[in-house]
């Protein structure tokens, strides 16, 4: 380098430095020993490493490092050097490693980002307080929840003993305007049990007892409870589920699963279609329950987002928009939650495939 | 599904043997760390790289939280892998985290394990009583914290995917050939799995025999680790590296290929 070009350099309104593939620091420009308050001398032969503050090290030989070698550059990014006196001053990093003099060297130009660095400050404050307002707000449901079962069940109670005539008789007229109270405290009820689940699940109160299942004896005894619904509609449910097949879950949550991938299947199916749940080993580690229907499928734009809380796929076969599009998401998080998950697959026009999978248990 | 497994984790074989050489690659970083090294072992072993979920060209949409919150959740993927690909008699080589991995999933399932070669391992990366991790939990919580800093860099290293340039190839290409790219809210999940992890009480269970390298001045994983591991683990063998820092298999390949083929000599032999 010219005279010129290195006391340009030497003062540029950047940091600089120079290491070689051993680590050890060649070159270093004033601007920098400056802004740390070093000496030439003293920085000169040691490992860049050492002017890092420890989380920046790890971040180095973990990423830095690597990207360097494979990549030959980086850019920014943001490293912590430690100045003489202790300080970590925050600059943002870009290098790029090449050959000079016969031999790798790694050039590495430092901008101090501390304007920058408040913002980003303030960025990840602003995530921590969402995260924690996402929390109140599970927290809030979840109470909420719980208050309006009472009343409710209170509705449902006292509704039933005036249809049962203990304060005197009742009039036809009456008795259809009850059957409607019913009704209405039923459909309200089970949103609301949907939405405490969801609060439960994300506020990770929820308890998993597992032990091993047989698949088989779970889909028997699930199916009666859609069957009545699928004869209405003329639908077939055929079942091919192995009997000695067991998956590692919680009993209750499995079959609510299955029954919520069930009650789907039926709904989102029209006369006549048929619906098939099959199961079976997947590998020596996991089994799994497919759920497949011949309803008019799911597009492809709404197949990523039907596990999302609130979100519903509108088909005529559903008929009116019963329910709070929470069956899916809660249905995955329990799947996840004993260490498995769900997943979807569809063809519009020839009907979608629900598979739960989960962990095989373990012998002995 | 077999084919699931291999596309999530971009499972990738090469190599004309028949004998499994099973590459974990370690945090920050994806299988093509290994790239330097894995041509001394292509005659005689078939190779098998891959990429944790989150890291390289993995599926991202497989990313579940609650399962890659610890270690386990990383070792039941290798398994995964292993069960698609139908491994037996493997010889792992992990690097850094992926050695503890591999103790994870070599004590599941040992009998799919023929030998371990831990490059850097450490059980545990914090100081505790009288055991020395090389870190005190608040460099740990300044490592998080640089790399919550790191997001915004991370999100502009990434830009040019989202932009899709038509009129810059270039831009494009460099992406293609983009090395050690993470997610970045995965790779700060995945930090926190790596560096708060305890795996301490898993070195004992092992029964695969295992080569242990450490590096030289490895400020990630100091000596008195690798001596713990080794002096914790059965059946294994420590070598200490000419080779300095963390990363042996990029800055020194020749003497990291020598050491890894002079352990499994005598196993080779024997066939």
């Amino acid at each position: 380098m010219t005279d010129a070009g290195s006391d340009l350099l030497d003062r540029a309104p950047c940091g600089f430095v120079s290491f070689g593939d051993d680590g050890r620091i060649c070159h270093v420009n004033t601007t920098l020993l400056d802004r740390l308050g070093y000496t030439r001398e003293s920085l000169f032969g040691r490992h860049f490493e050492t002017l890092l503050g420890v989380g920046s090290r790890i971040f180095y030989q973990t990423h830095f490092f690597p990207l360097l070698r494979l990549h030959g550059h980086a850019e920014e990014i943001f490293l912590l050097l430690r100045a003489r006196d202790g300080e970590d001053v925050g600059m943002l990093c870009n290098a790029l490693r090449r050959e000079r003099d016969g031999a790798e060297v790694t050039d590495c130009v430092f901008l101090e980002v501390r304007e920058r660095q408040k913002f980003e400050d303030a960025l990840l404050e602003a995530r921590r307080a969402a995260e924690e307002a996402n929390k109140a707000k599970s927290t809030f449901l979840a109470v909420m929840s719980h208050e309006l079962r009472t009343p409710l069940n209170a509705i449902g109670g006292y509704t039933q003993l005036i249809e049962m005539g203990i304060h005197g008789p009742v009039t036809d007229g009456q008795r259809e305007a009850l059957e409607r109270i019913t009704r209405s405290q039923r459909h309200l009820l089970r949103l609301i049990n949907d939405v405490l689940n969801l609060a439960r699940i994300e506020a990770g109160r929820v308890e998993y007892s597992i032990m091993p299942v047989p698949l088989q004896e779970i889909v028997e005894a699930t199916l009666p409870m859609v069957e009545p619904q699928a004869a209405a509609k003329s639908q077939r449910i055929e079942s091919a589920v192995p009997g000695g097949i067991h998956a590692a879950a919680d009993r209750e949550k499995l079959q609510q699963i299955l029954l919520n991938l069930l009650t789907n299947a039926v709904k989102f199916t029209g006369e006549g279609g048929v619906i098939r749940v099959e199961g079976g080993e997947r590998s020596p580690t996991e089994v799994y329950l497919r759920v497949t229907d011949t309803g008019k499928g799911i597009p492809a734009d709404m197949l990523g987002r039907i596990f999302e809380p609130f979100v519903q796929v509108n088909t005529r076969e559903a008929g009116s928009r019963e329910g709070t599009g929470l069956g899916l998401a809660i249905s995955r998080d329990l799947a996840r939650g004993m260490n498995g998950n769900l997943t979807a697959a569809s063809t519009p026009g020839v009907g979608s495939s629900f598979e739960l999978a989960l962990p095989r248990p373990k012998e002995n | 599904m077999k084919t699931d497994v291999l596309a999530r984790n971009n499972v990738k074989v090469l190599g004309r043997g028949t004998r499994p050489m099973l590459f974990a690659h370690g945090f920050g970083c994806d299988q093509n760390m290994w790239r330097l090294v894995t041509g001394a072992f292509e005659d005689n072993y078939r190779i098998v790289l891959f990429d944790y979920v989150g890291s390289g060209k993995s599926d991202l949409a497989a990313y579940d939280a609650k399962k890659y919150a610890t270690l386990d959740g990383y070792a039941r993927d290798l398994l995964d892998v292993i069960h698609a690909l139908d491994l037996h008699d493997i010889t792992f080589v992990g690097h850094s985290v992926s050695s503890m991995i591999g103790v994870l999933a070599a004590n599941e399932e040992p009998d799919r394990f023929a030998h371990l070669i831990l490059i850097g391992p450490s059980p545990r990366y914090i100081n505790e009583g009288a055991y020395v991790g090389g870190f005190e939990r608040k460099d740990i919580e300044a490592l998080f914290e640089m790399m919550d800093h790191n997001f915004i860099g991370w999100a502009n290293f990434l830009a040019p995917a989202v932009m899709k340039n038509p009129d810059r190839p270039e831009l494009t290409d460099e992406l293609n050939a983009s090395f050690c790219s993470t997610d970045p809210v995965i790779a700060r999940r995945f930090a926190e799995a790596t560096f708060l992890a305890d795996n301490r009480a898993d070195l004992g269970r092992v029964t695969t025999p295992s080569l242990i390298l450490q590096c030289s001045d490895d400020m990630i994983a100091p000596d008195a680790v690798g001596e713990y591991v080794s002096a914790h683990m059965p059946n294994s063998t420590l070598r200490r590296m000419r080779a300095t820092g963390h990363c042996p298999h990029m800055s020194h390949p020749e003497e990291t290929v020598a050491l890894i083929e002079e352990y499994l000599a005598p196993a080779r032999a024997g066939t």
